[in-house]
Parts: C-alpha cells; sequence; structure tokens
C-alpha cells in the first residue's frame, strides 16, 4: 500500500494531472493486451521528463513499492501488468521526438513516441524507419525497445534492435546509464544497450532512444497469392528464400483470418481459399521487377491458385493495414483470444502447419493462425471462451504440445511478444536451469532489490524488505 | 433483461450492456487514438479501451456503477470513431450509451437550468397546437447538446454564463418547416420511385431550408417525395440521455406509421436521425418481429447513401467554382459508415473542388463545445478541428448533420475564418435547378 504522504510528494512534484490513484484509474492501468491477465497498482504516475522519472523511482524505493513501466499497454504476455501492484510508471506522455539528425540518420526521441508518428515524421525527410508491429498505430518506442518488437518486415529489414543505436535509461538505484551513441561502430566494453533490448522493463526504465534511419527504398510490389492447401503456402516461403530472394513482407493468414479481416475491413479478401500470402519486394526498380517476376513464378509452382499484383501504393498500403488488424478481427469470434508466438526455422514451416491442424483437431478447438511466415513467425490463435474451463484446459494442452515440437525443431516460445508474465514456464524449458540461473544474475546485478517489474521474465526473486 | 445475461453491479431493472459485448475487447488499444476524450486527458479510463473495462468489471461484480464510472458513461461524445476503429467489433460509444441508462436518475435541477429550457421553450416552440410540442423542446435541449453539458457542468467547471454562448449559436428560428411541406411532392422530370422523408426535429426547427433543398432535391431526381405529417422525433436524444424506454415508444411510432406506407425507402438529411433509425432494429429486438425490423432497417437511408445507390442524375446540375472542404459528421461515418457518398455527390457537381482536410471524420466536439469555451484543453477539440479546416482555404466547409453545422458555423464564427458552413443538400440544392 502507499501512503498519503507519498501520493502527495509524487502530486507535488508531477503535478495533480500526472498522479492518479482513484481505483478507476488503477482498473484502467492495470492490464494490457495479454488476455485473462490483470493487476492493480496502488498509483500511477505519467512523467514528463528524465528528472521525474528518477525522482518517481527514488520515491518508489524509499516506500518500497514494486515499479512497473507501461508504454501504452498492447504488450501480449503481461510484460506491463504490475503484478505485484505498486508503481505504474506510464511512459506516453514522454514523447517529444527530440532530434532528426540528416546526417548521421539517426532520431532520437523519448521513449513514449508512437512507433508510427515516427515513422511518419521520417518519411516527411525522406527517410525510413522500418520495424512496424501490427500494434504501430499506438505501440510506444520505448515498448518496442523494451519487447525488441518485430513487424511486417522483419524479413528483409530486420527487428526494433537492429535500429536502436543508443538508449537513456534510469537504473533501479535511480541513476542513469546512457549507452550506444551515435557512431556506427562500438565495442567499448559491456554491450548494455544489446542487454537492454528486450529486457522486458526489468533491467531500467528507458527514458530516451536513439534510432537507427535508412532510406526509403525506391520502388516497391506487393503481390497477394492464394492457395487451397496452407501447407503449400509455407512451401512456398521456404522456396522463395531457398531463391536467394529477400522480400520485404512475407505475410500468412488462414481461413478463419482471412474471414475475421474481411468483416472488418471489407476489402474484397476471398473468404474461400485455405490461406493466403502478402508478399512485398522493394529495392531498385529493375531488380523489384525481376525479383517480382521470379516469385510469381515459384508461386505458380508452389501451387497457389491465384496471385493478384496491388494496383498502386494506395491498394498495396490497404492491404498491409488489414492484415495489422487480424488479431483483433479475430477477436470478433470468441470473447477470448489466446494467441502464441510460436517461432521455428523457416524450413520448418509447412510441417509447423501440419501439426497445428492436427492439434486442433485433438483439441476439438477453433484456431486461426496468421503470422510473419517470411520469419518462421506464427501467431496460432484459439478463439475461446475464458468462461469455458473444460475449453480452456484443451487450449492450453494445445500450446503445451505445440511448443515441445516447436522447440524440438530448434524454434522458440518467442518470436516477439516476449515472456512477460504469460510464458515463465515455456521460457524455462527453452533455456533450461542454467540458463534462468545466469539471466537471475544479470538481473541482480542490474536491480538488487528486484523492484522492477517484479514477475515478469523470471519469477520474483525478492530482496525487497 | 434477460435474466441469464450476467449483470453484476448493474442494475438488473434498466438496460445494461451485455457481458458478452463486453467480453469482446480484446484490449489491442488501436481504438485510443481515434478517441477524442482520450486525447484530451491522456487519462486510459476516458478511453474506449478504458470504459469498457470499466463496465466490465461493473458487470463483474468487482466495481460497483460508481460516479466515476458514470462520469465516463456521459464524457464520452458518443462519437463513435472508436467502432470504426475496432477491428473486433466492439461499440465502446453504444456501450456507454447504454450505461447512462443506468445513471438515469432524476436529480433536481437546479435553477438556471429550468431557466435555459424555459428560454428553448419560449423561443422555439412557435406552434403549441402540434402534435409533437412537447417532444420538440426536450429534443432541442438535448440535440445540441444543452444536457449533456448540464449534466457535465460541474465536471467542466462551467458557470451559468455558458448560456450566453448556447443562445448566440441558435441561428434565427423562422416558421417549423413541418408545417410548410406538403405530405406529398411530386416527382419532376422521369419519374424513378416513390420515398418518404423522415424530417428531423432540429432541422425542421433550425434549418427548414435545407430540409426543403432535400425535399426539391429528391423530388428533381425523380421521386415521389412523402412527408407524413404524424412522425414524431427519431429519439436520439433520449438514447444519448439515457432514456431508452421513450426512445422504445417513439421507435414502435415511427415504424408503424413509416411500413405502412408503400415507398422504397426512407430518406433522411439528418445524420443524427437516421443513425437512430437504424439502430431501431437493435433496440426492439426484444419486442417486435424480426422480419419487419429488417425491413424498416433496409428502407433507412442518408439522403447521401440514397442518392448514392440511385445514382445522382447529373445532366441537369449547374456548375458551382467554389473550392470545398467536407467535415465527417460522427453520426454518419463512423455510426453508419457513409464516407465515400458524401464526397461522390460533392464531386459530381461540376466546376466544384473538393478539397480534403486532415482528419476529416475526427469529431468537431458539437455537444461539448459550449462548455469548451471555458476550458482551456477542451477548446482543443474545436482548435483542432478549425486548424484543419483554415488549412484547405476552402470557400465553404460542406457537412451533413445540424448538431455539427451548429458547432462549426459558430466555432468559425468566433475564429473570424472565412468559410461559410453548409449542409450537403443545400450545396446539392444550388445546383439543382
Ligand atoms: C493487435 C496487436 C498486434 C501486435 N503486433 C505485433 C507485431 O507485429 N510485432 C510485435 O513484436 N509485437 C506486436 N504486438 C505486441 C506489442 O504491441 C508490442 O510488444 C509493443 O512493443 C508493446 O509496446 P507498448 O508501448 O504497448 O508497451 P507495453 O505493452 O506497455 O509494455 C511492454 C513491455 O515494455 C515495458 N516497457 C514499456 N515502456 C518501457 C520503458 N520506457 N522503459 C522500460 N520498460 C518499458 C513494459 O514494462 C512491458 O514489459 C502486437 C500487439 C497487438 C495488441
Ligand atoms: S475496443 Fe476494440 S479497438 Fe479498442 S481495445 Fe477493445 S478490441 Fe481493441
Ligand atoms: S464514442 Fe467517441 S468519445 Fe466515446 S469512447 Fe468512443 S471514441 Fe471516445
Amino acid at each position: 500500500m502507499i501512503t498519503k504522504t507519498a501520493i502527495d510528494q509524487l502530486t507535488a512534484k508531477l503535478g495533480s494531472q500526472n498522479v492518479f490513484h482513484q481505483p478507476e484509474d488503477l482498473l484502467t492501468l492495470g492490464y494490457d493486451a495479454t488476455p485473462q491477465l490483470a493487476g492493480s497498482p496502488d498509483v500511477v504516475v505519467y512523467p514528463t521528463c528524465s528528472d521525474e522519472v528518477q525522482y518517481a523511482l527514488q520515491l518508489a524505493r524509499d516506500n518500497d513499492l514494486p515499479v512497473t513501466p507501461r508504454g501504452s499497454g498492447t504488450g501480449l504476455s503481461g510484460g506491463s501488468i504490475p503484478a505485484e501492484g505498486g508503481m505504474v510508471i506510464c511512459l506516453n506522455r514522454m514523447k517529444r521526438i527530440l532530434e532528426i539528425d540528416e546526417e548521421n540518420l539517426t532520431a532520437s526521441v523519448e521513449a513514449g513516441v508512437v512507433t508510427l508518428d515516427l515513422f511518419n515524421t521520417v518519411a516527411a525527410k525522406g527517410l525510413f524507419y522500418p520495424p512496424d508491429p501490427g500494434s504501430q498505430k499506438i505501440s510506444t518506442l520505448g515498448g518496442n525497445v523494451m519487447e525488441d518488437a518485430g513487424g511486417l518486415r522483419g524479413l528483409k529489414y530486420g527487428v526494433t534492435r537492429d535500429y536502436v543505436m543508443a538508449l537513456r535509461c534510469i537504473l533501479a538505484d535511480g541513476s542513469e546509464l546512457a549507452t550506444g551513441g551515435k557512431s556506427v561502430k562500438d565495442v567499448a566494453g559491456y554491450a548494455f544497450k544489446d542487454l537492454l533490448v528486450g529486457s522486458e522493463g526489468t533491467l531500467g526504465i528507458i527514458t530516451e532512444i536513439t534510432l537507427k534511419l535508412i532510406p526509403p527504398p525506391q520502388a516497391k510490389r506487393t503481390l497477394l497469392a492464394y492457395f487451397a492447401d496452407i501447407r503449400n503456402a509455407g512451401d512456398a516461403v521456404s522456396q522463395i528464400i531457398a531463391a536467394k530472394i529477400i522480400p520485404s513482407t512475407m505475410e500468412i493468414m488462414d481461413r478463419a483470418t482471412i474471414n475475421c479481416v474481411e468483416d472488418y475491413s471489407k476489402i474484397g479478401l476471398p473468404r474461400q481459399i485455405a490461406a493466403l500470402l502478402l508478399i512485398e519486394v522493394d529495392g531498385h526498380p529493375a531488380l523489384v521487377a525481376e525479383e517480382a517476376a521470379a516469385i510469381e513464378q515459384i508461386l505458380a509452382r508452389a501451387r497457389a491458385t491465384e496471385v493478384q499484383v496491388a494496383k498502386d501504393e494506395i491498394a498495396a498500403a490497404k492491404l498491409a493495414e488489414a492484415r495489422r488488424t487480424a488479431l483483433s478481427a479475430l477477436a470478433r469470434v470468441s470473447p477470448t483470444t489466446l494467441l502464441e508466438d510460436a517461432t521455428v526455422p523457416r524450413s520448418m514451416l509447412a510441417e509447423t502447419f501440419t501439426l497445428i491442424d492436427q492439434l486442433t483437431q485433438k483439441y476439438q478447438l477453433q484456431v486461426g493462425t496468421f503470422g510473419h511466415a517470411g520469419d518462421g513467425n506464427l501467431h496460432p490463435t484459439v478463439l475461446c471462451d475464458e468462461r469455458n474451463t473444460d475449453e480452456m484446459h484443451r487450449a492450453h494442452a494445445f500450446y503445451d504440445q505445440l511448443y515441445e515440437q516447436v522447440l524440438a525443431w530448434g524454434g522458440t516460445v518467442s518470436g516477439e511478444h516476449g515472456i512477460g508474465l504469460a510464458k515463465k514456464d515455456y521460457l524455462a524449458r527453452q533455456i533450461g536451469s542454467g540458463g534462468i540461473a545466469v539471466m537471475k544474475r544479470i538481473k541482480s546485478a542490474f536491480d538488487p532489490t528486484g523492484m522492477l517489474n517484479p514477475g515478469k521474465i523470471l519469477s520474483t526473486n525478492k530482496n525487497r524488505t | 433483461m434477460n435474466p441469464k445475461e450476467q449483470h453484476g453491479n448493474f442494475s438488473p431493472e434498466k438496460d445494461a450492456p451485455k457481458y458478452a459485448d463486453l467480453l469482446q475487447c480484446m484490449r489491442c488499444g488501436f481504438c485510443l487514438p481515434t478517441c477524442p476524450t482520450f486525447a484530451l486527458t491522456g487519462r486510459e479510463r476516458s478511453s474506449p479501451r478504458g470504459r469498457v473495462a470499466l463496465a466490465r468489471a461493473v458487470a463483474e461484480g468487482t466495481f460497483e456503477f460508481t460516479s466515476a464510472i458514470r462520469e465516463e458513461a456521459f464524457f464520452c461524445l458518443d462519437c463513435r470513431a472508436c467502432t470504426s476503429a475496432c477491428p473486433s467489433g466492439v461499440r465502446a460509444g453504444e456501450l456507454m450509451e447504454i450505461c447512462r441508462t443506468q445513471a438515469h436518475q432524476q436529480q433536481p435541477q437546479p435553477k438556471w437550468q429550468t431557466a435555459c429550457r424555459d428560454m428553448i421553450l419560449q423561443k422555439m416552440l412557435t406552434d403549441p397546437k402540434h402534435l409533437e410540442r412537447a417532444m420538440l423542446p426536450a429534443r432541442l435541449y438535448q440535440k445540441l447538446g444543452l444536457q449533456w453539458l448540464l449534466r457535465n457542468s460541474r465536471i467542466l467547471k462551467l458557470g451559468p454564463q455558458w448560456l450566453d454562448k448556447a443562445t448566440a449559436m441558435l441561428p434565427p428560428l423562422g416558421q417549423p418547416l413541418r408545417q410548410q411541406l406538403p405530405e406529398l411532392t411530386p416527382a419532376r422530370g422521369k419519374k424513378r420511385g416513390r420515398v418518404a422523408f423522415f424530417l428531423g426535429c432540429v432541422m425542421s426547427l433550425m434549418y427548414a431550408e435545407v430540409s426543403q433543398q432535400t425535399v426539391r432535391i429528391l423530388s428533381h431526381q425523380g421521386f415521389d417525395v412523402l412527408t407524413p405529417p404524424a412522425q414524431k422525433c427519431c429519439g436520439a436524444p433520449h438514447l444519448s440521455e439515457g432514456d431508452r424506454q421513450t426512445t422504445r415508444q417513439l421507435a414502435i411510432h415511427n415504424l408503424e406509421l413509416f411500413l405502412a406506407l408503400d415507398v422504397d425507402a426512407i430518406v433522411t438529411d439528418c445524420a443524427g436521425c437516421g443513425s437512430a433509425l437504424k439502430d431501431y432494429e437493435e433496440l426492439l429486438e426484444d419486442q417486435q418481429d424480426t422480419h419487419k425490423l429488417q425491413l424498416f432497417r433496409n428502407k433507412i437511408k442518408d439522403i447521401s447513401e440514397f442518392l448514392s445507390e440511385t445514382g445522382l442524375r447529373t445532366e441537369e446540375l449547374l456548375p458551382i467554382e467554389q473550392a470545398v472542404t467536407y467535415h465527417e459528421p460522427c453520426h454518419l461515418c463512423h455510426a453508419q459508415g457513409i464516407s465515400r457518398q458524401p464526397r461522390e455527390l460533392i464531386r459530381a457537381i461540376p466546376g466544384i473542388e473538393l478539397r480534403e482536410m486532415k482528419e476529416a471524420s475526427w469529431c468537431c466536439g458539437s455537444a461539448a463545445t459550449w462548455g469548451l469555451k471555458f476550458d482551456a484543453a477542451s477548446q482543443q477539440v474545436l482548435d483542432r478541428k478549425l486548424a484543419n479546416i483554415a488549412a484547405t482555404d476552402a470557400d465553404l466547409l460542406v457537412t451533413a448533420n445540424p448538431g455539427c453545422q451548429l458547432q462549426l458555423d459558430w466555432g468559425i464564427r468566433e475564429a473570424g475564418m472565412a468559410q461559410k458552413v453548409i449542409h450537403l443538400t443545400e450545396l446539392l440544392g444550388r445546383a439543382t435547378p
């Protein structure tokens, strides 16, 4: 519990518009997009600058409050849920784009800047920030860095990590750590920056990020390929890559997903087909034309029933936009949408689809699958009802068995959504007790009392009094 | 309410959100950047996602229907931008509208509020003999957002002086159109069909000349236009007030009246009315035959939707050499999904140049605006809109709903901007010989 004095102190420093403790605020800042999980903090603060973050952390430490950092709460593994109460620090009011350095091709931003806002701002200057998670219109860059978010362009352009050049963060002891810089090379000591990326708010609170920008591709072409069997789509992906073509985007949606997306976006997707691939190639115009032609041939060989080319940029953007709604659109089918983030080596895609199919039959579930096929990153989503306990059991058994095989194939339990609260057990299975022990040592080096985002990634190691 | 329905701490005697509708929200946050109240406060509880979560907690019995939750239900503009943005089909605005039913408690009203009601009564009610006279003041009072302001006057920290502004906003009132329109306006030229005209209360009283144009356009386009004098208020104000029972009574009256007419469509030029009429289907689902409800629902057409479906006869249209920009009424674009059609009609007029403004479908703050004047943060809703309008440098601002028109007309005057605000059918009327 937080004392009234502490709340008064916070209010005095941050202003009453930036400190909330009414039950209605606490309820609505206790969840993220992860189904069935929620917590309730004692107080929520919205710092507007790094000093205020430092102040809030200091006060939390003095009052023995756990601290959960939060961006926009779109996380899918429970990362920003205040599992042990305490203080939620929302970074989404620190949203200034501080600098766009056109000479060094970097952007420096506060942690709360929304991903798409940065994309648009740099695009207006003729530059390109590629990582584009489905949630880009609301997710924060701080949240992206902390989850190492991927996106539709991950295949060719990589994930958030590949663009982080420097970070500024406040550590649990209240000190500020700046790591990395604008120089493209940096081997001075341990790579803190790389450790912080993907650390899900357990090592420090990010206040400022410097990101790499690149020149945008000169040309693009978007293809849509339809399949009567989803395994053929999986094969097509492997074959395209085997042909040494790296499209910027290779996304898959199965029939259930296509139908939900079409229900919402009404862009004329065919409802009968088993699966579609959304493929985009970009780069020099000549190369784009050549690669698109080669892909069309491969698709035909891989038994695509039809291949369409988006007629212009607007049509292409609409397709990508529609794909981004896949998860939320699937949620229209049933009260609860359980989604996973299994990632396999790309060559195993077709087998993974077969497995998902078998398990769906075995456990009598309704499953919609979509994902970043080019990255081998699939989101098999169970459409269920949390009020039906039996169904929930079956859903969990489904994932258990799926992950067992994914790990056997050398895949991972999380491609991009992180471990958070939701996947701690799976993490232990993947990295073993030795791996967990090292992670715990790293965690205590940064945060000896375990006050930062306790219960995430690792089970609590409570050294707090 | 269905006894099997989980209502937790919602009062079972009144309308309450359906639990399944609340569960539908998967908390993805896609709606957040489209919500004007979230943009104002940056507070999750004033966002669609937050509001649904609050209602869900009440339905699950973990929260009382607290005064803060009631506040959020009324602070919601019911602009439904969140409905358009939500891939999961959650309708946070409507859920809040239903929550208002729960909040509907008759509290004694301060004197100045009664004074306001009286002002509208006296100023607006020119013919007390009329059937709907009991409806008019209430509807106007609510439609114009006075109700919202009254309820929120404390939250918004308004003093009674806002009333002067409200009075300044009202256009001069003529004779209500309802008394002037003939029951049948015959088609001109080659006849293409027969429609009924649903005349909104605000349109009838404040924008009589606009609805006159609507009828003239329909007739010029080849349609017989029936305007049944017995029609009543659509019930939208009562809905937004949280009085769903009265809306149901009005709905049944209008449903019977209009279904008895032999018409191809029931056309309206008020986005608010159109949206409410289309909602009858859901509102009456437990009381009326599904087939009948569907029949009625399928006949309701906004004027732009109707003209676009039937195909505008453009041969005789006169040119208008002006640049226009279009503001989308929330109850047209978000509640009815009509965005393309008004633009098509505008572009069909020879000589006209349509300049898109940024954020055309962002709420103008209609109901809220008078209050906004007194609150620096809230003024941003209107300012944001006005800035986007100004940036187009258009001659005319076209819209399609009386609430927006009042609001924008006033805002533009106050800001000393040059644009003239006109209804889409006024524009089409000018082009119609
Ligand atoms: C519909 C939908 C589609 C999605 N699509 C994708 C996708 O394509 N690819 C993908 O990778 N993810 C996707 N996600 C997941 C999610 O959007 C990302 O993980 C995103 O990066 C989270 O950003 P956020 O601002 O919402 O962070 P939050 O959810 O608020 O927080 C995420 C984590 O970061 C921590 N955190 C946040 N800000 C800070 C900070 N400043 N300092 C320290 N810690 C911080 C939190 O404690 C938490 O652990 C999707 C989510 C949804 C709902
Ligand atoms: S209302 Fe819709 S868009 Fe908003 S959080 Fe819920 S599911 Fe997502
Ligand atoms: S209806 Fe409008 S104001 Fe209300 S929650 Fe939705 S977007 Fe926000």
